[in-house]
């Protein structure tokens, strides 16, 4: 007994006594052969990159690498600040976030709240099964099944809307139809999978809380507005502040494949913009300017919605 | 109780009517664009041309899906992309469940270091330019590899994974050291026979993100014949590759149609047919991950 309370005390020790910081690394061995290739990773795909940001300040030259191009300041970034389609793109990323976030955030927890009252299991699972379907599907699938239901003269919507004897709507190739296109195709994608978080929260809610609001004499949507809302009311915050935090990113994905040459004016985002500039193009420092500006916006959002979350009294994300 | 679940009964809850009603409204407008697809695929040209298809496919034939046999094209990507998903799925599971076990451990030293260095790059990285130069300076430019490597671990599968190894009881792990057992042998004769739900979830989520992966592909490959199922589909669909066969009258151009459509079919069914069955896992993944790592 003596011998595997000795064992187990080396077993879990973590603060050294007398013991020196081989004996524990000679301990761990494995441990650490195990994280050695995961290190490796973060460094050489995460952490480079990050040195290779300073190409942002040069004049970045393929022949001559990033070490060898020359600095040039902040030359890049007024170059990068006095283009139009610069502050054009960080505009359309912000409404196209705004308006997805406006739509999908409430109805989202509308339907996870639909869903918690079904008391059926086998419809709750079937019905949980579709919703979660559209995630699964890749943008480029996605996009091409929007192409199928709302192209202008053979989508299946505008040939409904032409038999009910009005005129076609131009889904994808006007601008202000584009963007509620894809508003709703990213709604669609995504509003099954995102009731999962708010089921599980609603899950955690004490039972007894329910039936002395059923003694009561509270009714259903009385038990939602007083007991459920207010006991998820965290998640949602967190929730809230965590897409809050995502402003100024936007997936390549969407835009690229639903937009078109006639709505470019819209669907030109931060991602498409330096796709278009830095891999079509190959200006890599500019293309680096507006990453790194992005990430910087990023970050400050991030922090200040934290501060925020904390100042409401709530735990917040960092 | 038993009489006010019986009162319960006997009216007709309007409300609970109208929300079964919404929700199968709901689940009609998820499903029915893809059902719709299927539909076209299946549909004679006749059909497709009149624009009457929508449940259901009329006058069944198979002809498109004959076509994709007949067209190589679409296998090669169905078999790049296959590759793409195996390996990056196989190192991603590795890698994730290697991290995740070892700074799992609080007896490890710098585990706080290591943990703060992965999540880090969840706020910050070096964005798409840096990243696409260190690969095309590591010579994995137009190379598979360049597909499962540079994403093999994804932050948030890690937290997910994490939180689920420090659920397990300490003492099992205790139990197996003092009968002699290394860290190794404990991972894989202990902590992993009791993670498959877990493994299953994480590994449907990479298997998912390589399947769809489009931006990567996009990005880095540049011969057509290293084309994943995505960029090959992008090109049917959009690029207008079926449009080439334009001169060769109507009849072609709506076979194109539901070509298209058969190709989104074959491009997605085999993940629908996964998914449904891990869905009691994938949602507890899902709650793992929204534990603050």
């Amino acid at each position: 007994m003596k011998w595997a309370k000795q064992r187990l005390a080396g077993y879990r020790s973590r603060h050294s006594d007398s013991k020196n910081i081989w004996f524990y690394i000679w301990r761990d061995k494995w441990l650490y052969l195990m994280l050695a290739p995961v290190i490796t990773y973060y460094v050489v795909f995460k952490y480079v990159p990050m040195y290779g940001l300073i190409i942002a300040f040069k004049d970045y030259n393929v022949f001559k690498g990033i070490s060898g191009s020359k600095w040039i300041g902040i030359l890049n970034f007024k170059q990068v600040f006095q283009t139009d389609l610069f502050w054009l793109s960080i505009k359309n990323t912000l409404i196209l976030n705004l308006f997805t976030l406006a739509v999908n955030f409430p109805l989202t927890i509308l339907v996870a709240l639909m869903l918690n009252e079904v008391r059926y299991p086998l419809f709750r699972r079937v019905s949980q099964s579709f919703l979660y379907l559209p995630h699964f599907m890749s943008w480029v699938v996605v996009a091409g099944i929007a192409t199928n239901l709302f192209a202008q003269t053979d989508g299946s919507v505008n040939q409904m809307i032409k038999h009910l004897g009005f005129n076609a709507i131009p889904f994808l190739n006007n601008s202000g139809w584009w963007v509620f296109t894809y508003v709703i195709c990213n709604v669609w994608k995504e509003i099954g999978w995102g009731t999962i978080i708010y089921l599980a929260a609603i899950t955690g809610i004490d039972e007894s809380l329910y039936e002395a609001a059923y003694i009561d004499g509270a009714g259903k949507v009385q038990r939602i507005l007083y007991i459920t809302l207010p006991m998820i009311r965290s998640v949602i915050i967190v929730m809230l502040i965590l897409s809050i935090s995502k402003m100024m990113s936007i997936g390549l994905d969407a835009p690229l494949l639903l937009g078109n040459t006639k709505v470019i004016n819209v669907s030109e985002v931060i991602s498409t913009y330096i796709y278009r500039l830095g891999i079509v193009k190959a200006e890599y420092s500019l293309s680096t300017v507006i990453g790194l500006f992005q990430s910087a916006v990023n970050i400050f959002i991030l922090i200040l919605a934290d501060r925020f979350a904390k100042m409401i009294g709530e735990e917040g994300i960092l | 109780m038993k009489n006010m679940s019986v009162s319960k009964k006997r009216t007709i809850n309007w409300g609970t009517v109208i929300n079964y009603l919404l929700l199968t409204i709901l689940v009609v407008i998820c499903f029915y664009p893809f059902l719709n697809v299927v539909a076209y695929s299946f549909s004679s040209n006749r059909a497709v041309l009149s624009g009457t298809v929508t449940f259901f496919p009329i006058e069944m034939q198979l002809d498109a899906y004959k076509e994709i046999v007949h067209r190589g094209q679409i296998w090669t990507a169905m078999r790049v992309t296959v590759l793409v998903t195996l390996l990056g799925t196989a190192i991603g599971l590795i890698l994730t469940i290697f991290a995740a076990y070892a700074l799992s451990k609080d007896k490890l030293k710098g585990r706080k270091w290591i943990s703060g260095m992965i999540l880090f790059t969840m706020y910050f990285n070096g964005g798409i330019i840096p990243t696409f130069l260190v690969i095309k300076n590591l010579g994995m430019y137009d190379q598979l590899t360049s597909l499962y490597i540079p994403s093999a671990v994804n932050v948030f599968n890690f937290i997910v994974m994490r939180t689920f190894f420090r659920e397990i009881p300490k003492s099992l792990e205790e139990a197996a050291y003092l009968d002699g057992a290394t860290d190794v042998q404990i991972l894989f004769k202990i902590v992993l026979p009791l993670s498959m739900p877990i493994i299953a979830t994480i590994g449907l989520f990479y298997a998912v993100y390589y399947w769809n992966d489009y931006f990567n592909a996009l990005i880095y490959i540049q011969s057509p014949e290293k084309y994943t199922l995505q960029l090959r589909l992008r090109s049917l669909l959009f690029a207008g590759e079926l449009g080439a066969a334009g001169n060769e009258g109507l009849a072609q151009q709506v076979m194109a149609e539901s070509l298209k459509m058969a190709c989104i079919v074959v491009g997605t069914v085999p993940i629908l047919a996964i998914y449904p069955w891990l869905q009691k896992y994938f949602v507890k993944g899902v709650m793992l991950g929204s534990v603050k790592g």
